[in-house]
């Protein structure tokens, strides 16, 4: 199946969808750092948690590879290309478990380079600025791993969503709209539900229990195999939907 | 062995739409063969049944003998053009065409083949969204082509396509039979295709109204006798009480059932005067209109 991930990065790397991405992600987290590392007081800088509240601002990347993986799906059914894409492959699970694979791989390596990319932003800046944030010593490896296993789930769930709804304008929106506030609606106003939700799921798994110790949220290897459970049904379900779709 | 065979093929979308109901036919190796009949009739919606696109309701479609899941490498054994806006706007003609040969293990070298045989290497750096129809529907001709199939099945190709398009494209398809690859394309445009053709499966609201080569359901159908007469209505009244079918065209009557002689004794017994009289053998349109009539009144 090589050939088809091959094929996935063709259509990636021909049109301007990566390019796009590129700019979305520089907009959502590199643009913040950098702002607030040159405009920031001395002071604020100078606070011990001031590189990880910069380096935190990595922590909406995910939501635009969430948007990413939708549009990888539908566009295939906004342009019409599903129909060649099926021609070609007709046994369409290979279709989508490699569609599937190709974006988690691609969301990824965006939020490693992200991360690369925020922490030269506070680095460089902080020298520029005569403070030093950052040392070796501060990097919490364990934590990148996390954000970018996360940000891969994020994509290929994505992706799933896409092909379940197909949708493009509609899904994308109402997607957004669930995550970045229904969701956090519902863990305010009644956290032992909240908790359970897709998106807060993965929210605790790179940023810790919800409601801290209270002994509502989840601990972060069960939010990791809740989140693995949510992308494998998800899945699942769009590979499933894509095999009996007819193609009109 | 035929190239592709149906069997009470059905496909019915939610309870109301009967697509396509209960047909079988089958096409021989090397031929043209056209699936003709008005927009509705089902056409593609059998393409589709074909390749796998649309899953039957009941019945089966084999092509070169199997389902087309299971052939191995299908896009190098069946060229498929279905929809000339099937491509990302925003990518060039060759990627869309690099992107299908990719995904379906064709060597790079084709993509450059099946631009020049649809005469479009000079516009494959450009983007689709710039391209006109008729580009559209070439480059979706070099997909088809991508794989150097054996079986081509085109889904009114003729779209867009400008009169010098459709004789380039009547020729390309000529060629194609002739080196011994079968052809199946549909089109709503039944004078179109009626000089491409060998064999043709006529198609109305979902069902085969007859199928079999061009020249044999031609010459099986009734010849149509033309008058041309400036007392057109009367000749018209006194055909019809004579039992004959009559469809007026201003000053001309089309007439089914009496000779050219019987039309000719009728005007004269009328006192009517004739300006001319001939009969035709009729087109394939005429044969269409004449089934689907014939259903009709059944």
């Amino acid at each position: 199946m090589i050939h088809l991930a091959r094929a996935e990065l063709l259509k990636l790397r021909s049109t301007r969808t990566a390019m796009g991405l590129g700019i979305a992600t520089a907009v959502v987290a590199l643009v913040p750092s950098i702002l607030l590392v040159a405009l920031l007081p001395i002071d604020d800088l100078s606070r011990d948690q001031a590189a990880t509240d910069l380096i935190g601002v990595s922590a909406l990347v995910p939501y635009v590879l969430l948007v990413f993986g939708i549009l990888g799906m539908t566009n295939e059914y906004r342009h019409g290309t599903i129909t060649y894409t099926y021609l070609a492959t007709p046994r369409r699970w290979q279709v989508m478990v490699v569609k599937l694979a190709v974006y988690a791989l691609v969301g990824m390596v965006l939020m490693l380079l992200t991360l690369v990319a925020v922490h030269l932003v506070v680095l460089i800046g902080g020298e520029a600025r005569g403070v030093s944030m950052l040392t070796f010593g501060d990097l919490d490896f364990v934590d990148y791993a996390r954000q970018i296993v996360v940000a891969g789930l994020m994509t290929a769930f994505g992706v799933s969503l896409g092909a379940l709804f197909r949708a493009q304008v509609p899904t994308v929106a109402s997607v957004l709209i669930w995550a970045l506030a229904v969701e956090g609606i519902i863990a305010a106003f009644k956290p032992a539900v909240g908790t359970w939700l897709p998106f807060v799921v993965f929210a605790q798994v790179t940023g810790g229990r919800l409601g801290g110790d209270t002994g509502v949220g989840l601990g972060r290897p069960e939010a990791f195999l809740v989140s693995i459970a949510y992308i494998g049904i998800a899945s699942v379900a769009a590979v499933y939907l894509s095999m009996r779709r007819d193609v009109t | 062995m035929p190239v592709i065979e149906a069997e009470q093929l059905t496909k019915r979308f939610g309870k109301k739409v009967l697509a396509v109901d209960d047909i079988s036919f089958a096409i021989e190796p090397g031929t043209i063969t056209g699936v003709l009949g008005p927009n509705g009739a089902g056409k593609t919606t059998t393409l589709r049944m074909i390749l796998d696109l649309v899953r039957p309701t009941s019945g089966s479609v084999r092509i070169l003998g199997r389902r087309y899941r299971d052939l191995d490498a299908p896009a190098m054994r069946v060229g498929a053009l279905l929809d000339a806006s099937g491509f990302h706007p925003g990518r060039s003609g060759r990627n869309a065409l690099r992107v299908i040969a990719t995904g379906a293990r064709i060597p790079a070298v084709r993509v450059e083949r099946a631009l020049e045989l649809v005469e479009l290497e000079g516009a494959a750096k450009r983007a689709v969204k710039g391209y006109s129809t008729g580009m559209r529907q070439r480059l979706a001709l070099a997909a088809a082509l991508l794989g150097d199939p054996d079986v081509l099945i085109l889904d009114e190709p003729t779209n867009g396509l400008d009169p010098e398009g459709m004789r380039w494209l009547r020729t390309f398809l000529r060629a194609q039979a002739e080196h011994g690859r079968t052809v199946l394309v549909s089109s709503h445009v039944l004078a179109e295709v009626e000089q491409t053709v060998d064999d043709v499966l006529i198609m109305s609201e979902g069902k085969l109204l007859a199928q079999g080569p061009i020249a044999t359901l031609t010459s099986s159908a009734q010849p149509v006798v033309r008058v041309r007469t400036p007392q057109a209505e009367k000749l018209e009244a006194a055909l019809r009480s004579a039992g004959a079918s009559v469809t007026r065209l201003g000053e001309a009557l089309a007439i089914r059932g009496p000779s050219a002689a019987q039309v000719g004794d009728v005007a004269h017994a009328q006192g009517l005067p004739v300006h001319e009289l001939l009969t035709e053998q009729p087109s394939l349109e005429d044969l269409f209109l004449q089934i689907a009539g014939t259903r009709r009144g059944q």
